[in-house]
């Protein structure tokens, strides 16, 4: 996908995504932000995951480690941090023609569930969501309440052993290495 | 005899201390059990107990100003051992003393529970974890949730420290739970316990300082709960030489 360059507003280490996804809406950004998980381990060395935003609610999502976009991008990111963020601002001008790849889209309170774990931050940014956003994502946001989208997410993720067997590997050598730093 | 769980999420906000408490109270139909608030950081089972204005709780313990039994309070039917919220409380507590705790109120009950922090990126957030001989996992069914309680259980692993099970909570009525426990199961090394149901009775519990079973003990998050403690085998060990198991509690040789 193809976004122009914005402003650089913030760029930094978060170990939540859930953070930059909550800032970002309560200073309504419009723009975009760079993922990149410090654990390249897990994301064959090159993953960064770029969500973009309309006063500050979620539109798009691309992956360009697995070139997959929309909820499967989601399932993508979601893997622990530390993240790298970079956050950008555009005018809502620039990102029109970005914003026309419907097979990017994701339902306005979907990054919240499932990179942020948040429903209270879903249906926040849901309820500031355009009603046309809501109307337009209502037939795939069963999610709404949960839904059936959302859980075939979760699924994915589950589905994904290689994944997850990457993130109990890298817990057990974390632990490993911390039980001699803790002086158990 | 005795068996000590360390009730664990890496993620905040899947209300483990709720659980923590209700698990407890159903245990305390067949157990003696003793709830300990082991989050020496951001404690807030005192709270859930009723015990907002206790006067001595584990922080002093911890601070070597009180023994342990000024610290217990007997509530519900459990023995319940708060934590303060104070910076001050937590910068005097010496977290290493939690092993003396854990086997001084070894000696007196069946089963502790130790709500444990939301983290694992410190010493004091992990020894809980270590100090268990299981832990119960509280997930929700979410991705970061559910990559975060697979590190917890790894942790555990590693430290010598045995999975007895998963406890799904806030689950929405929409979301297809069967399938997302059933494929969850095949990573942890316990099986799911319970799903229990988001629920606005835990809320209204919460807000009056009330636990859960307490006040509104027919609610269907409540019978998820009982359903749980049904589920969960207790392994009790030998009364003998529990306090000398969590005097001694290291990480095993083989690291």
């Amino acid at each position: 996908m193809k976004v122009p360059r914005g402003r650089l507003d913030k760029s930094r280490v978060v170990t939540d995504p859930r953070d930059t996804l909550a800032d970002v809406l309560d200073r309504e950004l419009t723009g975009y932000a760079v993922f990149e998980s410090q654990e390249t381990l897990l994301l064959d060395g090159e993953g960064r995951g770029l969500i973009t935003f309309t006063d500050g609610v979620p539109v798009l999502v691309y992956h360009t480690g697995t070139d997959r976009g929309g909820p499967p991008a989601l399932a993508d990111l979601a893997i622990p941090g530390p993240y790298h963020v970079s956050i950008y601002a555009l005018d809502a001008a620039n990102l029109e023609s970005a914003h026309e790849a419907a097979d990017l889209r994701v339902p306005p309170g979907m990054p919240a569930e499932r990179l942020g774990g948040d429903p209270a931050l879903a249906d926040s940014t849901r309820r500031a969501a355009s009603d046309e956003r809501l109307r337009t994502t209502d037939s795939d946001e069963s999610s709404a309440e949960g839904g059936a989208t959302e859980q075939s997410a979760v699924e994915a993720f589950l589905d994904d052993a290689e994944k997850i067997e990457a993130i109990k590997q890298q817990a057990r050598s974390e632990a490993h290495e911390r039980a001699q730093q803790w002086e158990f | 005899m005795v068996e000590v769980f360390a009730v664990a999420s890496g993620k905040g906000g899947t209300g483990k201390t709720t659980s923590t408490v209700a698990l407890g109270m159903a245990l305390a139909d067949r157990y003696d059990v003793t709830v300990v608030d082991a989050d020496t950081g951001m404690a807030n089972l005192l709270f859930h107990a009723g015990l907002s204005d206790a006067e001595t709780t584990l922080h002093d313990v911890l601070a070597d100003d009180a023994p342990v039994e000024a610290a217990t309070y007997d509530r519900f039917g459990l023995t319940v051992v708060p934590c303060g919220t104070s910076l001050d409380g937590f910068r005097d507590a010496n977290p290493d003393r939690l092993r003396d705790v854990v086997a001084t109120l070894a000696e007196e009950t069946d089963i502790i529970l130790l709500d444990s922090p939301p983290a694992l990126d410190s010493r004091t957030a992990v020894l809980p974890i270590v100090l268990a001989d299981r832990i119960v996992v509280v997930l929700q069914p979410t991705i970061p949730a559910i990559s975060d309680g697979l590190k917890v259980q790894e942790y555990a692993t590693t430290y010598d420290t045995d999975v007895a099970g998963l406890l799904f909570n806030k689950v929405r009525a929409s979301e297809s739970i069967e399938r997302v426990s059933e494929k969850t199961e095949r990573y942890f090394d316990g099986p799911t316990l319970a799903s229990v149901p988001e629920s606005e009775r835990a809320r209204e519990a919460r807000r009056a300082g009330r636990p859960l079973l307490a006040h509104a003990p027919e609610c269907e998050a409540a019978t998820a709960y009982r359903a749980a403690a049904e589920a969960l085998t207790v392994q009790n060990g030998a009364a003998d030489d529990a306090a000398d198991r969590f005097r001694s509690a290291v990480i095993p040789e083989s690291l």
